[in-house]
């Protein structure tokens, strides 16, 4: 940016206020002012707190969130110097000037002139960009032959053009197919799947992939794993004693929604509100989990009245979240400073949920593990419940067929037993009642103990309408409906919210980049008619998520090389504008299942009870009510997927919280990305991954071939899909020579090393080599490359 | 800045002054706001945070704390067995609590209960040359007494333990907000190259030990590394600190450089910019293997020092903790946060203060005493006090204590530019309410922030669209009076 030479210095004009230029790299001051763009963000960042929504804050009762008021006196349209606003932005004295001093705020230069010539222009205001209705926008023509004709390639073409940018070529094959791999399945391809794919003429190969990984069981197991970040599911309570719960079966509802592919809005109404839909069964039972998922307290002393408000709050917080993109949350002790919810909006929303039974628990809730959080059902999932109707007929079958009873008999009593076994392990799982509601007030300021607040029914915030006609009290169907009423409701809201987390799930970072904030003070999205675009595909498919994954990764956006020239970083080093693919460390769990997965060990096991994997000793120490011994599973279990393992809120697993897992108190829209020590720690010396290491290096030993060199080029391509050229053959060479002569020397280390871990250490090879084989795969296991999807 | 990746926080900071940082807050502004030292004067004073990895821009002011070490009662220590001595509760012992107090206030176990007052279960003394009231309970306090700054009128806002400490820790009850010692990390970044610059280590001992949260020590959406570290004295000191068994640390080492080299050259094809953060994040890990351990073993400390402390190496005690916490400041550790759980004395209060002050008073001394006698008192501050009080009425959960009390409770600071020898503020004459100069947690912290040369209210990061900081929007004071 060419102002950027420019800095005034200080206290003359403040410079520090690029912030919402910097950031993109849009020259906006050469273009005709848009109000949501350009003015809206400042107005909200700089001026609502004390000029916004909120009445109790407002100042010189001036606010500037609306054009009426906004007209009234503070600004005359067409000419900057008779109003007031204008006068007192650019004031020298600093007692007039505006923001005031003390409030950490400032206007740059460039944001005055901004609003000097929006003010030129006619001062005027358009309604807030994410609440009006998403609509189509024609693609615009792109003229280059080589680019694809694909409507999110062509905006995207498009504004690269204007940038002077260009896209970036088509990333390598084993690049694209990795990609697409962790992406749709959070998991690698193997190394023969990659070897077929890149010799593969068909010119729908890729699509046919794609089709492929969408078919397979992991898919939902992926997607799930963002699902369960927003909704904050997790196996433990959360708050004091943290004891365990019982939710298991919901995780393998959002699994199975998402391979069965079911529709957005039922996968939002069989959760908010499953037990009320017209024939409810057990899978919208098992759905209404959602609604028990908040964090709960079975402290002794604690005051039901005080914890029920701090639940309705944590429910508004996420419902808001994860469904609007909007931070009701702030509204819970005065009307919101930025966005227009007011405080009776989110004691009104807090009413749809009066009627979830959480209140058994003060009662019933103990210090045992699991502890009771009633309502809950022993069930089946949906699939278990499949396999026994299975077995049982083929049991039925067998007992049938009496002339061959006794060459049957073997087969009938393994299937019997596992019938038993399966019918033995139906779970409880905590599920939404819908008692006689609460009354809700509207608490002043937040205080529960403040009775003296006028009385709340349902509703929706009042300036998006209302829910239903009629007198009926509204529930949490009408409030899910509304979500995805395109017409009547917020569905274009809502499918803008989700359209734009689709893209940051497949290219690292969204079209609007505040995840769970798309209020006014969200980002504006860098490309709004590709965002409206999308959110309108998203309902007009039939909120098929499938098909926007599908759209998504065909385009040609999506298959660009990640590789930025150094022209690109510096001009768009958070690739906002998408001239390439994003390239990111991979997430925890996707860290845990691609080791595994490498080494050979990885249990594909589908659904259950959650997982224990090896954990440092002591970790637990610090909880009490009861007290905790973690035992780690010592079967095959312990080598299952992370979107299973035991999930602590207090004290999650020290290797997913080292790649940036959240605990699930709140929602997490989008994880932080970090590199420290301790998850290096973590990928070096925790003995998930030192197994991992030993059990790759067996395959290198039994699969890779017959000497060094080609086992090493075995290894690297298992680790990261590409064959190893001279200089890392060296590298892996020295490695490899170098542990050898050690663990020749130091036999008895060497067995030590391979002793890590519950797998049985192969007989058939030396210790010796086996622990220098062992160090090349811990190396490969903690390669960059290895890690990162590109 | 939940959102940003590693590389782009260091992008931030580095391109801060060039293009104004993105969702930073206002904090490194400040300095050039016209509040405190001159850039230049910080600079010279060898304070500067960014030469530390923290904001350019801090310290908005010089500061007196390098350091900040907080020993956290877990549990909730009584104030009226410690520093508050009410004579007039002792006159309404077994009496009826008068109404006029507890209306309408919130209650935890106490709920539903008839309210009688419980007078001081033990004797109190003055110390010191001016006097500080301080209870039998706490004789190494006693010989403290002129470093002491004796807050009396602290209030919370949580009265249960878990979200008490979230509060006291965030500012905030609602998890998913950084602790202070990641705010104070973010702010100021780290004087150790091969240690995080924020420790927390527990004890335990006393009655019900109540659980802490690794939420206590998160960084919230702060970046990751300014998380807290637990340091554990059985086990691995940090975990996964130690090599795999049967591989010595030249081979870690060299396993290491191998994919440093690998990493190096993949990357002159991929030009990923982030490989150098990750290359050093390998590089700080290696070094902590060696340097965690190092500071764990305390065979170094002659006897005379392990005995002032009362600690025996390797026991996880307060007293171990307290000398490690020594030796974690001396080696530039930011925060260093000590816990001992124990303090929940709904019944048997005498038995188990006997227990807990047993356990912590002497060490607390040691640990003030011998930063003092090597020359660190001045620029470490330190902080006593548990997530809230207890009630001036009786609980009976075998034998005589009491229930959690929010509205008035003790906690005191010394050293990083505090007062020593005095008394600040009072709570009512049967210690309930905090009735003179009330210091709210986000007074603490803005106190707190203050001596280490942060002003609070200039330090914020957007965050779903607030500007927040550690102490939030309310309105907040440094509290000037305790200031040296």
């Amino acid at each position: 940016m060419n102002t950027r030479n420019q800095i005034k210095p200080l206290f003359s004009l403040p410079f520090w206020a690029f912030v919402l230029l910097a950031n993109l790299p849009v020259h906006a001051q050469e273009k005709p002012i848009n109000f949501n763009r350009d003015i809206r963000p400042i107005l909200s960042d700089k001026c609502f707190y004390c000029h916004g929504p909120d009445p109790e804050h407002r100042e010189a009762d001036l606010r500037l969130d609306t054009q009426e008021a906004a007209h009234d006196y503070a600004i005359v349209p067409g000419n900057p110097n008779e109003g007031d606003l204008f006068a007192r932005i650019t004031s020298a004295d600093v007692d007039e000037r505006m923001p005031p001093v003390d409030s950490g705020k400032e206007l740059s230069a460039t944001e005055i002139t901004l609003f000097k010539r929006w003010i030129e222009q006619g001062a005027e205001y358009d309604p807030f960009w994410a609440y009006v209705p998403p609509k189509r926008h024609p693609a615009p023509k792109v003229e280059n032959k080589d680019w694809s004709k694909q409507w999110i390639d062509q905006f995207i073409y498009d504004r690269l053009k204007q940038e002077g940018l260009t896209p970036s070529p088509e990333a390598d094959r084993v690049t694209l197919m990795r990609r697409v791999y962790f992406d749709i399945t959070g998991l690698p391809p193997s190394a023969e799947e990659v070897k077929q794919f890149v010799k593969n003429k068909d010119p729908q190969a890729y699509s046919k992939l794609v089709d492929r990984l969408l078919a397979s069981d992991q898919y939902g197991e992926r997607m799930a794993t963002y699902w369960l970040d927003l909704v904050r599911f997790a196996d433990t309570v959360g708050y004091h004693g943290d004891q365990d719960q019982n939710i298991t079966p919901y995780r393998d509802w959002v699994i199975d929604a998402f391979n069965d592919n079911m529709r957005f809005d039922q996968f939002t109404a069989e959760q908010l509100a499953g037990d009320l839909l017209p024939n409810s069964g057990i899978d919208q039972k098992i759905a209404t989990g959602y609604n028990r998922l908040l964090q709960t307290s079975h402290e002794g002393g604690v005051q039901p009245k005080e914890y029920l408000a701090i639940y309705a709050a944590d429910r508004v917080r996420n419902f808001s979240n994860v469904w609007m993109g909007a931070t009701i949350g702030c509204a819970q002790c005065h009307d919101h400073k930025f966005d227009p919810y007011t405080a009776k909006d989110f004691y009104s929303i807090v009413s749809f949920f009066a009627d979830v039974d959480e209140a058994q628990h003060f009662k019933k809730g103990s210090n045992s593990l699991p502890t009771a959080r009633p309502p809950e059902l022993v069930v089946h999932t949906r699939r278990e419940r499949e396999a026994i109707a299975g077995l049982e007929a083929e049991i039925e079958a067998l007992k049938a067929d009496e002339a061959s009873a006794e060459a049957n008999k073997k087969m009938l009593d393994e299937k019997q037993a596992k019938l038993n076994s399966l019918k033995k392990a139906a779970r409880k799982t905590m599920v939404t009642v819908a008692i006689e509601p609460r009354v809700i007030r509207v608490l002043p300021r937040g205080n529960w103990l403040d009775d003296t607040g006028e009385i709340v029914e349902p509703a929706i915030p009042e300036f998006m309408g209302t829910v239903k006609q009629g007198d009926d009290r509204a529930t949490r169907l009408d409030l899910a409906k509304w979500l995805t009423d395109t017409k009547n409701g917020t569905g274009g809201l809502t499918a803008r919210v989700f359209a734009n987390r689709f893209w940051y799930l497949f290219f690292g970072v969204g079209i609007s980049k505040t995840m769970d904030d798309l209020g006014g003070q969200g980002e504006v999205p860098v490309h709004p008619e590709l965002l409206d675009n999308l959110a309108v595909e998203f309902y007009e498919s039939g909120w098929d998520m499938k098909h926007m994954v599908k759209l998504i990764v065909m385009s040609k956006a999506y298959r660009q090389s990640s590789i930025a020239s150094d022209e690109l970083q510096q001009r768009d080093p958070y690739n906002r504008l998408y001239a390439r693919q994003s390239r990111f460390r991979l997430p925890a769990e996707m860290i845990r299942d691609n080791a595994l997965s490498i080494s050979g060990l990885l249990n594909l096991e589908y659904g259950g009870s959650s997982v224990k994997p090896y954990q440092p000793a002591g970790y637990y120490q610090h909880m009490n009510f009861p007290t905790r011994k973690y035992s780690h599973h010592t079967d095959t279990r312990q080598w299952r997927r992370g979107v299973y393992v035991h999930w602590q809120r207090q004290f999650l697993h020290p290797m997913m919280k080292a790649f940036d897992a959240p605990s699930r108190e709140e929602c997490t829209a989008q994880r932080t990305r970090s590199n420290t020590p301790l998850a290096a720690l973590v990928s070096l010396n925790d003995p998930t991954f030192v197994e991992a290491a030993r059990s790759f290096a067996e395959r290198i030993l039994s699969e890779g071939g017959m000497n060094d060199h080609e086992r090493l080029q075995f290894g690297f391509l298992n680790a990261v899909s590409r064959t190893a050229d001279a200089t890392e053959l060296k590298l892996l060479n020295q490695l490899l020579k170098q542990e050898r002569t050690i663990f020749s020397e130091h036999q008895k280390e060497a067995e030590k090393l391979i002793a890590i871990g519950q797998a049985k250490a192969s007989q058939e090879v030396e210790a010796t080599e086996l622990a220098a084989w062992t160090a090349v795969a811990r190396a490969l296991l903690n390669l960059n490359e290895t890690n990162t999807r590109n | 800045m939940q959102n940003n990746s590693s590389f782009e926080n260091q992008l931030n900071r580095r391109a801060f002054l060039s293009q104004s940082g993105v969702g930073i807050g206002a904090a490194a502004l400040a300095s050039l706001m016209g509040d405190g030292a001159s850039a230049a004067e910080i600079s010279a004073a060898g304070v500067s945070a960014s030469q530390f990895g923290g904001l350019p821009g801090l310290p908005h002011h010089l500061p007196k704390a390098k350091r900040v070490i907080f020993l956290c009662m877990a549990g909730g220590p009584s104030h009226l067995e410690t520093f508050d001595y009410k004579p007039k509760l002792a006159e309404m012992d077994g009496k009826p609590m008068p109404e006029s107090f507890t209306t309408g206030q919130p209650i935890a176990q106490l709920q539903g209960q008839q309210l009688k007052c419980l007078g001081p279960l033990t004797k109190f003394k003055q110390y010191g040359e001016n006097g500080q009231t301080i209870s039998d309970y706490l004789p190494w306090h006693g010989k403290m007494a002129d470093d002491l700054c004796i807050i009396k009128s602290m209030v919370t806002e949580q009265i249960n333990h878990d979200p008490a400490h979230t509060f006291m820790n965030t500012g905030s009850a609602v998890s998913g907000r950084p602790s202070m010692g990641s705010w104070v990390n973010y702010g100021l970044g780290s004087e150790s190259e091969n240690l995080p610059g924020f420790v927390v280590m527990s004890s335990v001992g006393g009655r019900n030990p109540q659980p802490i949260a690794s939420r206590q020590w998160s960084a919230g959406f702060l970046p990751s590394r300014f998380q807290g570290v637990e340091f554990n004295s059985s086990g691995d000191p940090v975990h996964y600190v130690r090599n795999p068994q049967g591989v010595s640390r030249a081979q870690q080492q060299h396993l290491i450089e191998t994919v440093r080299g690998l990493d190096q050259h993949r990357n002159q094809t991929v030009h990923n910019p982030e490989i150098d953060t990750r290359i050093a994040a390998y590089e700080m890990a290696f070094k902590m293997q060696m340097s965690v351990p190092e500071l764990m073993d305390v065979s170094d400390e002659p006897q005379h020092v392990l005995d002032m402390y009362g600690a025996t190496p390797g026991d996880g005690s307060y007293a171990s903790n307290c000398l490690l916490a020594r030796r974690l400041a001396e080696r530039g550790v930011r925060f260093i946060h000590l816990y001992h759980r124990g303090w929940d004395h709904h019944g048997g209060l005498e038995k188990y203060m006997d227990i807990c002050c047993g356990l912590t008073d002497k060490p607390t001394w040691a640990l003030l005493t011998d930063l003092k006698q090597r020359g660190m008192l001045e620029d470490t501050l330190i902080i006593w006090g548990g997530e809230f009080g207890r009630t001036p009425m009786f609980q009976g959960k075998g034998g005589a204590g009491r229930d959690h009390h929010i509205k008035g409770f003790s906690m005191w600071m010394a050293g990083g530019g505090i007062k020593g020898g005095i008394t600040h503020g009072n709570t009512d004459e049967l210690g309930y309410s905090s009735v003179e100069n009330v210091v709210h947690v986000r007074d603490l912290h803005a106190t707190m922030l203050h001596q280490l040369g942060i002003r609070h209210d200039r330090f914020r990061v957007k965050f779903q669209g607030l500007d927040l900081g550690l102490t939030g929007v309310e309105e907040t004071h440094v509290i000037k009076d305790i200031i040296a």
